[in-house]
């Protein structure tokens, strides 16, 4: 399938992430011809063990992440990111989480917004919001290259593709950068031919990014 | 009836009587007093209206069958009937009309060519309808502007200008003859092509039959897959397209053209070569090209595609077009090549081509020769490109092969073939 690169936004620092920001990329986008055509949403979901003694709760994985794709409405994406294990599953496993009552939601996020088409690209930008509210966590903005699916093969161009975004965003000042970290693959298992779970993977070090950055602004305001 | 009245036309036209008729040698008093481009126009419009007239009695003769078959249907009414005899009306008035015409044109000299000696003409001829119905007409282009009388010099040079236009565009080698960029530069080029095909031909010699071709080429590209069908089985390939998603489960092909295999027993595997019409060429994770040669077993290509890899469906054809931009402006221009390598030695053509098309197996990593960059914004379609265009008229296949070891070797400075934007890319490379 064709190869993915996740950012997500990082603010400067001092500086929140807001509605505005995301509008400014949007526009962003339409200025190198991206051709609007439609929504997208992913949902993230932190899970807890639900255990008598809560006390155990340290003993189990800290971050034990659930994700749905819309590329993939038929599956479901679980991360270990602590264990590097990320798996595949049909998306009715979160019924049987619900009937097992082994581990339930912590916190949920939506990943939604706008899908654009650049020729052979295709760009998504998105919010992060928590689901039933509109508080604005983060912005991330997903880089597909459609005609193949290497990841070594399209580096270089994914890279030039990159710097001329870049180019594109510095012109309107905006306080902050997207920022693109990839993850080490083969660590979870994946090869170069790029899958579903490689992005499941990519959104799990994009939601540990997000967290630090906001962790970060905590810290220095406090 | 019909029938009659075409005939009366016919041989009007066909009568070449010997004493000119009476009605020539002293002119109608109604075209005395008119000049040679009226009466070129008169003799225009008139035939436009005999055939509009016989478009009238084809029509009409329709309606009568169509009026005769719907009487032929049981539980009728007089409708039919009532039909028949509107359509019987109009279709004699038709005729009749046509008589007065064919008449009028008669006595005008449109039907023969006994005006054509006529001295004080103008130099103009009046249109002569030919045996077989075609109207040739002459005209002074401003008298009879806006009517249907275009010169045949003015229709010459529009037939003209429109054949230079495709050819120009689909055959763009061919134009180095006739523009005037100087004799040094045309002969130059044509002394390095014809040093090219001396070097070529060296090299080609063996190159004669298909396996041949085949397995010079598996030698030359480590990484490429050949496979060869024919022309149906490739049909079931492609809907079977994509094979899977890794290439290291792919299963192994049917077809795969080993030159080792044909040694081997069991030939069920292998397509025999005087049958195979579609060469597939994969560079996996690049690019995956479809050659069709005709006739099968030849090695002549008539047409080349280009896919990506991960592209399925029976749309994956030499003919076919790829739902990317970047594969569908490769096969364009490839397009454009196949008919170069043909028109400069067509027996090396397949061989020509195949080197070239190899030269593409590093699309995604090389960078454009003009501009250095790998991705530009292309300007007519806005879109983001890679360097798509490798020049074909200096494209050399042993120069090709040897860079390919050369490459091997660690020497990168010359090891990439030439690429260019579609914006970079000009004639003279």
């Amino acid at each position: 399938m064709p190869l993915k690169w996740v950012f997500n936004w990082q603010p400067n620092a001092g500086s929140t992430v807001n509605s505005q920001i995301l509008n400014e990329v949007s526009q962003c986008v339409e200025s190198i011809n991206g051709v609007k055509e439609g929504r997208w949403k992913a949902t993230l979901t932190y899970y807890k063990p639900m255990l008598r003694d809560q006390a155990l709760a340290a003993e189990f994985p800290r971050d034990f992440l659930g994700i749905s794709l819309p590329e993939q409405p038929n599956k479901y994406y679980f991360i270990l990111r602590g264990h590097k294990i990320v798996l595949e599953a049909d998306s009715s496993i979160q019924l049987i989480m619900e009937k097992l009552q082994s581990y339930k939601s912590r916190v949920a996020l939506n990943f939604e917004g706008f899908q654009y088409q650049l020729g052979d690209f295709q760009l998504r930008v998105g919010k992060v919001v928590p689901t039933h509210s509109e508080n604005l966590r983060g912005i991330v903005m997903e880089v597909e290259y459609l005609p193949i699916s290497s990841l070594e093969k399209s580096r270089q161009l994914m890279e030039e593709f990159v710097d001329i975004w870049q180019d594109a965003v510095s012109k309107r000042s905006l306080p902050g950068h997207f920022l693109h970290i990839e993850p080490n693959f083969s660590d979870y298992g994946l090869a170069d031919h790029y899958t579903s779970q490689h992005t499941a993977v990519q959104y799990a070090h994009v939601m540990a990014q997000l967290i630090a950055s906001v962790q970060a602004g905590q810290a220095a305001r406090n | 009836m019909l029938q009659q009245h075409q005939h009366h036309l016919q041989s009007a036209a066909t009568a070449a009587p010997p004493l000119p008729p009476p009605a020539t040698s002293t002119p109608p008093s109604s075209t005395a007093g008119e000049a040679p481009p009226k009466q070129v126009a008169l003799a225009m419009d008139r035939l436009g209206h005999a055939a509009r007239l016989i478009a009238d009695i084809r029509l009409g003769a329709d309606r009568l069958l169509e009026a005769l078959f719907v009487a032929a249907q049981p539980h009728q009414s007089s409708k039919p009937l009532h039909l028949f005899r509107q359509e019987d009306d109009s279709m004699r008035q038709h005729l009749q009309d046509l008589r007065t015409i064919g008449r009028q044109l008669e006595e005008s000299g449109v039907l023969n060519e006994s005006l054509r000696s006529r001295s004080n003409s103008w130099g103009l001829h009046m249109p002569l309808v030919c045996p077989d119905g075609a109207v040739v007409a002459y005209a002074w282009k401003r008298q009879l502007a806006g009517q249907a009388g275009a010169s045949a010099v003015d229709r010459t040079r529009l037939a003209l200008k429109a054949f230079t236009d495709q050819k120009r565009r689909f055959f763009p080698h061919l134009d180095d003859e006739q523009n005037g960029q100087g004799t040094d530069s045309v002969s130059k080029k044509h002394r390095s092509s014809q040093a090219l095909l001396e070097d070529n031909q060296d090299n080609l010699s063996d190159c004669k039959t298909l396996s041949d071709v085949l397995t010079s080429l598996e030698k030359d590209m480590p990484n490429l897959k050949v496979l060869t069908y024919e022309r149906l089985d490739w049909l079931k390939r492609a809907s079977s397209l994509p094979a899977s998603a890794n290439d290291n489960t792919m299963e192994v092909p049917k077809h795969n053209f080993h030159s080792s295999s044909i040694l081997r027993p069991g030939p069920q595997n292998v397509v025999s070569m005087d049958k195979v019409a579609v060469i597939e060429l994969l560079f996996p994770s690049v690019f995956r090209a479809v050659v069709s040669l005709h006739p099968a077993g030849s090695t002549d290509p008539d047409s080349v595609a280009f896919f990506s890899p991960d592209e399925g469906g029976s749309y994956i054809h030499a003919r076919g077009s790829s739902v990317y931009h970047v594969y569908r402006h490769i096969t364009e221009h490839a397009a454009v090549a196949l008919q170069y390598f043909l028109g400069i030695r067509s027996e090396t053509a397949l061989h020509s081509l195949l080197h070239w098309i190899c030269s593409y197996r590093s699309l995604f990593t090389d960078i454009c020769s003009k501009c250095g960059r790998l991705l530009a914004m292309e300007k007519q379609s806005a879109l983001l490109l890679p360097p798509v265009h490798h020049p074909y008229r200096t494209f050399s296949p042993s120069k090709a092969s040897s860079t390919q070891a050369i490459a091997s070797t660690g020497d990168q400075s010359c090891s990439a073939p030439r690429a260019y934007h579609i914006g970079c890319f000009s004639d003279e490379a």
